[in-house]
């Protein structure tokens, strides 16, 4: 009985979650374009190992991972001084916050203007006498990606600290009081008592975001770049979407979309472990 | 161009609006076929007289429509021309459902997939269209509108194989080189007496106006699609059939060989000479065509759209008009570079293929053709259509350059991966100087083969194209 009234529920949950992705892992076995269905091996997999635009767009993805330890030191040092209530720090944490709250399309264009070579950034910098410093910052190839991942942090850092405020804003004041009766320093009340109390939002911070490197920078690449130019920052999601809608060879793009769910899931499989541990231990 | 434009959005845009008129029709062909010459409106279609046991009968049509991105106003002449059409057929209904650039493709190929979906549906012309050919989606036009209708339809070569026409063309689109006579003036440059330059003489124009410390070319690359407008216009010179073109695409010649690959060189040159803006990697197609008509460059590449905003903008006096240059020595050097863009056809599917190619043809009648150009300022793909709705003279210019001999827009004839994965980048690479012509001509091959190797099926027809 128990069975058949959790029946309709888990139906649900295997049709809206596991069916696509099966279909996505069997038709990364198909043709390319799936039209007739015919089963091809891994011959799909083949061509994206061997296609060097997917490992520009895999290395580009490997890139923003290395923005997440930034995001998160930033958001971390940003949300202490929150934390403190600086004068004016309601104000700072709304500015901080409201990037994360904008559509990313918004953010992209209103950063394609300000990138631009003739650009806000630019035409600052050259008022102030650093004009040797203005660079194509979308159109340089060497220079679009760590253009698109100040974007990216921009905007992710309001979530970081809005996550840390929250938390910090449930640890018990004793453990401050005391702290201080000891003669601890503002140092070291954040290196003994906070960081170690924010252990597991920023954990889980850090997953998120790099789930968020991996997978869910589309809408940065597409509305600041479009992948460009010459693919210099083209991301593994343009990739799928190209042969997916574009091109029209489903198989490819259900392909990478496999290897993309490998990938990601490796870190919600770290997340799940993180989580387990704290569980354990008793933190929450 | 389709896609070019397709992708540029409202670029063409406000300028239709002014159009005060323009005009002029003619057929068009591929270059190993003999060209045609435009003429003006004689002789007016019948409308589809129904039959009287089809007055009684109620038909819905539906119809996937895309236009408006490279016409805007089109999507409101569409409407104007559903309600006269049920004037005439009260028993049918039309139901237009405009379509978005960015899935035009996808959203009709999965109708395609089910075979299910709309009677009558708009795609790109040459290589979407054919795809769908390929797939059994479309029916034949030609098999349900007569010869002698059709052939007053222009460029319907872009949609010909097997002996049919498959889709029905409704507007043309071509570029030329637009120039403003008060900086060349100001360079001491004279344009050239005839309707365009050899490239040596552009590399002299532009070398002048650079000296004189005027930006010689603008444009924007940022979406690449500056580079395939370049590709488009003088890509192809050296080649003497769109067929030769397949070729490459198909694997039985390198597009590293010269004949295609050695115009990257000169562009090159180009651009390392300081003729192009500098922010040219910062500025979409569209946004870099606008530097030209704020008087901060001296040559673009221009659609008639975009030519009638620059002369409204810097005054109809100062803007010039001449074909791109000339640099190559093969037929196509001296072929047109319009297209009808997009294309309208019957689905394979549809319960009424009929009725679905009588309303198509009720597009091409003379009111509905002169509504047309008043409402979007684009010249219709008819020759029945009045040229004298054309009055300033840049743009008969243009008009008769898109409407007389062969035309071939070289983007329609090569496959949407090669196009995107190849020719966009490619480009780039060029206008941001981060490869050299080698790079960009290694990279068309390497994609070839790339798109060869995904799309079997299609190989075989692109291999029958070539023939």
């Amino acid at each position: 009985m128990p069975y058949l009234l959790v029946a309709p529920a888990v139906a649900f949950i295997v049709l809206i979650y596991g069916y696509p992705i099966v279909r996505v892992f069997i038709d990364s076995f198909l043709s390319p374009t799936a039209a007739r269905g015919t089963s091809v091996g891994l011959a799909n997999y083949g061509f994206v190992i061997d296609d060097p635009v997917f490992w520009k767009s895999a290395g580009n993805n490997v890139f923003l991972l290395f923005g997440v330890p930034i995001m998160t030191v930033v958001a971390l040092i940003v949300a202490v001084i929150l934390f403190d209530q600086i004068r004016g720090w309601r104000l700072y944490r709304t500015l901080v916050f409201t990037p994360y709250i904008l559509a990313i399309p918004v953010i992209g264009v209103t950063f394609v203007y300000l990138y631009g070579y003739n650009g806000i950034v630019n035409e600052i910098l050259r008022a102030i006498g650093l004009g040797g410093l203005a660079q194509d910052w979308l159109g340089d190839p060497h220079l679009v990606m760590p253009s698109i991942l100040s974007v990216i942090i921009y905007r992710e850092l309001g979530f970081g600290v809005m996550l840390f405020l929250a938390r910090m804003a449930s640890i018990r004041e004793e453990l401050y009081e005391a702290a201080m009766i000891d003669g601890a320093d503002w140092w070291a009340r954040l290196r003994y008592i906070t960081v170690p109390q924010l252990r597991t939002v920023i954990s889980f911070f850090v997953v998120i975001e790099l789930i968020t490197m991996l997978s869910w920078v589309f809408s940065y690449v597409y509305s600041m770049t479009g992948g460009g130019p010459a693919f210099a920052s083209s991301v593994l999601e343009l990739y799928i979407w190209k042969y997916a809608f574009a091109y029209r060879a489903i198989g490819i793009a259900s392909a990478v979309a496999v290897l993309l769910l490998v990938a990601t899931s490796v870190f919600i499989v770290v997340q799940l472990l993180i989580r387990g541990d704290e569980t354990d231990t008793g933190e929450e | 161009m389709n896609r070019s434009l397709a992708r540029l959005g409202g670029l063409v845009v406000a300028s239709s609006l002014m159009l005060a008129a323009c005009g002029a029709a003619s057929s068009t062909t591929a270059p190993t076929t003999a060209p045609t010459t435009a003429t003006a409106a004689t002789t007016a279609p019948a409308a589809p007289t129904p039959a009287p046991s089809e007055a009684a009968k109620p038909v819905s049509l539906e119809f996937w429509y895309w236009a408006e991105s490279d016409a805007p106003g089109a999507d409101k002449w569409m409407a104007e021309t559903v309600a006269e059409y049920k004037k005439i057929k009260p028993n049918v209904t039309v139901n237009v459902v405009p379509q978005s650039a960015d899935t035009l493709i996808s959203a009709f190929q999965t109708a395609a997939a089910s075979k299910s979906g709309p009677d009558i549906a708009s795609q790109w012309a040459t290589g979407p269209v054919l795809s769908f050919v390929w797939s059994d989606s479309i029916a034949p036009i030609s098999d349900l509108v007569p010869a002698d209708e059709i052939s007053h339809w222009l460029n319907t070569n872009e949609n010909t194989y097997n002996g049919k026409v498959w889709a029905m063309p409704q507007y043309l689109l071509g570029i030329g080189l637009a120039y403003n006579k008060d900086l060349f003036a100001q360079a001491g440059v004279t344009p050239p007496t005839g309707d365009r330059w050899t490239w040596d003489e552009f590399m002299a124009a532009s070398a002048k106006l650079k000296a004189a410390g005027i930006t010689p070319f603008v444009g924007g690359d940022k979406n690449g699609y500056l580079g395939a407008w370049w590709f488009a216009n003088v890509g192809g010179q050296e080649l003497a059939s769109v067929q030769e073109l397949a070729k490459a695409v198909t694997g039985e010649v390198p597009f590293t060989d010269p004949k295609y690959a050695a115009w990257y060189t000169k562009l090159d040159e180009y651009v390392k000479a300081g003729y192009v803006n500098n922010d040219v990697m910062s500025l979409d197609l569209d946004q870099g065509v606008r530097l030209f008509s704020q008087g901060k460059g001296a040559m673009t590449f221009t659609s008639d759209g975009m030519l009638a905003t620059a002369m409204k903008d810097l005054g109809e006096a100062k803007v010039g008009v001449m074909r791109p240059p000339k640099l190559g020595t093969g037929a196509l050097a001296d072929a047109g570079n319009a297209t009808q863009s997009i294309s309208h056809f019957v689905t394979s599917w549809s319960p009424n293929p009929q009725e679905a190619a009588d309303f198509l043809q009720f597009m091409h009648t003379p009111d509905r053709l002169t509504a047309w150009y008043k409402a979007t300022g684009v010249v219709a793909a008819d020759d029945r259509f009045d040229s004298s709705l054309v009055t300033a003279p840049q743009l008969q210019s243009m008009a008769k350059a898109e409407t007389t001999g062969p035309q071939v827009w070289l983007e329609n004839w090569i496959p949407p991966q090669i196009d995107g994965d190849a020719d966009l980048p490619a480009g780039q690479m060029i206008f941001s100087g981060s490869g050299t012509p080698a790079d960009a001509a290694a990279l068309w091959e390497r994609t070839a083969t790339t798109w060869r190797s995904a799309h079997p099926d299609e190989l075989a027809n692109w291999q029958q194209l070539a023939k």
